[in-house]
């Protein structure tokens, strides 16, 4: 066997692993998607309204609000790759795989190809959930491949992080810690309204340097205005500069992990 | 060529803080031989086993396990060995049969492979029942002999146990050596083992050093290493006093009398398991009848104890 049918195999086998233990553990991930469904709901039926004024150009509050929704359950999966990192290195497990002959990699790639997965299940459900809401997608099916790259992409990037937090720290408080960074990336953005509707200058300069901002504008437009495509680009190109540093982090904590002392 | 040997020469391992853990240790294990490390805690026991076991480098001197370098090939090393760490490495939310399967995927066995040997492996340590559970609901001591399987699924031919019955009741301690047993006289496992309990490494192991603050302080059989300490201990009861009196006349020409009062005589003697029988026989020409007697040997704590002494006085 050459070495990279072993590395398919080993990480085939740690990514079924993790996915194991996901489905055994429904509720590392359904307060997340309930809470993201929750969003959903609840902004676009308390804030719709506002979709009247001028600055939403017509578009339906179900699109504008729709991506920060998919965002936010897709922190669930990608952080769930490094808690079971950190859950791993508690249990000895890291250390008893790091005994055998598997390729490092894929103890790290297991993890977080399971929390991809997670993270396209989830957004599908929230897609379907919206086109029973009513949802238009403007850029048709196209747009809601688009949608999922995105939104795999952000995911990669999140995980890159929670891995690496969770490598560097080894400890699961801090790596639960680590995910509260999802706070502001979220919510300093044009997460509710439009750029030209946040007042305070402060916030409109935090939405400008948070790179979720394109991320949002980019799904907004395939939903609401079609192949536009200069928001779209913009969106592939800092997502893909983000995951850039993230995996360049995690590569690093885990070649220090991964190093013998 | 170098299959089940373990060699080590000069070994040192200084921790980044400036701590050295080993000091110069080098020996030699050959194929099927049980080995065992004793020392107490922070004697460098367990940094030698990680360096063994590829989990850390040695800061200087030759470490080749299985014939291989466990600096510059620990891959192949790693297809050699097998490891029980003090503590369990388990994924609890997978079942036993679970993870003895993936652990044959991951060494490359078959889908068929890895069921048969997963199947194999939980008859073996007595889990054929409880396979199908997952492993948080295990007890410790199941869970110990779940970890060994796993440590043997790939059938290494040399098995490291870092101290494997530290915190065990006595049952399972019991099973715990007999597997060990096993596996080293049946199956000619090489074992090298670190414990605190020198009744452990007097009960598995062939050859012993004991290992004190990075270094190798006394080794050999466990025979040599009480034969060290000096000799044995034969205690006589006589029926009165003038019986133990005559003895002990004829006792001295023998051995040195270690003890004696009333009716009861000690003889310190080399090999007293031997010189027993002779003994009687002596006794029994001069009509000396002996009404009871009790032959000890020094144990390893004897031993343990005077070289870990000898160490704090220099």
């Amino acid at each position: 066997m050459n070495r990279i049918q072993a590395f398919m195999i080993h990480t085939w086998i740690l990514t079924k692993r993790s996915l194991i233990v996901l489905i055994r553990n429904p509720f590392t991930f359904i307060p997340n998607l309930f809470i993201s469904l929750f969003f959903l709901l609840v902004y676009t039926g308390g804030l719709s309204g506002i979709a009247q004024l001028p600055q939403f150009g017509g578009a339906d509050y179900l699109s504008f609000i729709l991506p920060v929704s998919i965002v936010s359950a897709a922190v669930g999966g990608a952080g769930g790759a490094g808690q079971s990192l950190v859950r791993d290195l508690e249990s000895g497990y890291f250390a008893r795989l790091l005994q055998t002959p598997v390729t490092r990699l894929a103890i790290v790639l297991g993890p977080t190809i399971a929390g991809m997965l997670q993270l396209i299940v989830q957004t599908l459900i929230i897609l379907g959930i919206a086109f029973l809401l009513g949802l238009k997608v403007e850029a048709g099916p196209g747009g809601v491949l688009v949608i999922l790259l995105l939104t795999v992409g952000w995911g990669l990037a999140f995980a890159g992080y929670s891995v690496a937090i969770a490598l560097k720290t080894k400890n699961a408080q801090a790596a639960q810690a680590g995910t509260l960074i999802f706070f502001p990336l979220i919510f300093l953005s044009t997460t509710f309204v439009p750029l030209e509707l946040i007042e305070a200058p402060w916030l409109r300069a935090a939405a400008i340097i948070n790179p979720t901002t394109y991320l949002f504008e980019s799904m907004r437009a395939v939903l609401i205005d079609g192949w536009v495509m200069g928001p779209v680009i913009s969106g592939f190109a800092v997502i893909g500069a983000v995951c850039i540093v993230t995996v360049a982090f995690s590569v690093r904590s885990a070649t220090r992990a991964f190093k013998r002392e | 060529m170098g299959e089940g040997t373990i060699q080590i020469k000069d070994l040192v391992k200084v921790y980044k803080d400036g701590f050295t853990a080993v000091n110069g240790v080098s020996l030699k294990v050959n194929k099927g031989e049980c080995y065992a490390f004793l020392g107490p805690n922070g004697a460098g026991k367990s940094t030698a086993v990680k360096i063994l076991t590829t989990l850390s480098e040695p800061t200087s001197g030759i470490v080749q396990v299985g014939g291989f370098d466990v600096k510059t090939e620990p891959d192949k090393v790693r297809w050699e060995i097998g490891v029980v760490l003090q503590e369990t490495g388990l994924d609890k939310e997978l079942t036993g049969r679970e993870i003895l399967e993936y652990q044959a995927r991951l060494f490359h066995m078959t889908r068929r492979m890895a069921k048969e040997r997963a199947t194999h492996l939980l008859e073996m340590v007595g889990l054929e029942n409880e396979g199908e559970r997952q492993i948080k609901k295990y007890s410790g001591g199941m869970r110990r002999r779940l970890d060994l399987a796993v440590t043997l699924v790939h059938e290494p031919a040399i098995l490291f146990l870092d101290e494997p019955t530290t915190g065990l009741d006595p049952l399972n301690r019991k099973a715990m050596w007999n597997e060990i047993r096993r596996l080293n006289k049946k199956e000619g496992v090489t074992v090298f083992l670190t414990t605190q309990y020198l009744e452990e490494a007097d009960q598995l192991a062939d050859y012993i050093s004991i290992i004190n603050e990075g270094k190798i302080v006394a080794s050999g059989t466990p025979e040599e290493l009480k034969d060290s300490i000096g000799a044995d201990l034969i205690t006589f009861e006589f029926k009165d006093e003038e019986a133990a009196g005559k003895a002990a006349w004829l006792l001295g020409k023998s051995g040195k009398i270690d003890y004696q009062k009333g009716n009861i005589v000690t003889v310190s003697i080399q090999e007293a398991d031997r010189q027993v029988v002779q003994l009687l026989k002596d006794l029994s020409g001069e009509q000396i009848e002996v009404a009871r007697l009790d032959v000890s040997s020094p144990t390893l704590d004897d031993v343990f104890i005077r070289v870990t002494a000898e160490e704090e006085k220099e």
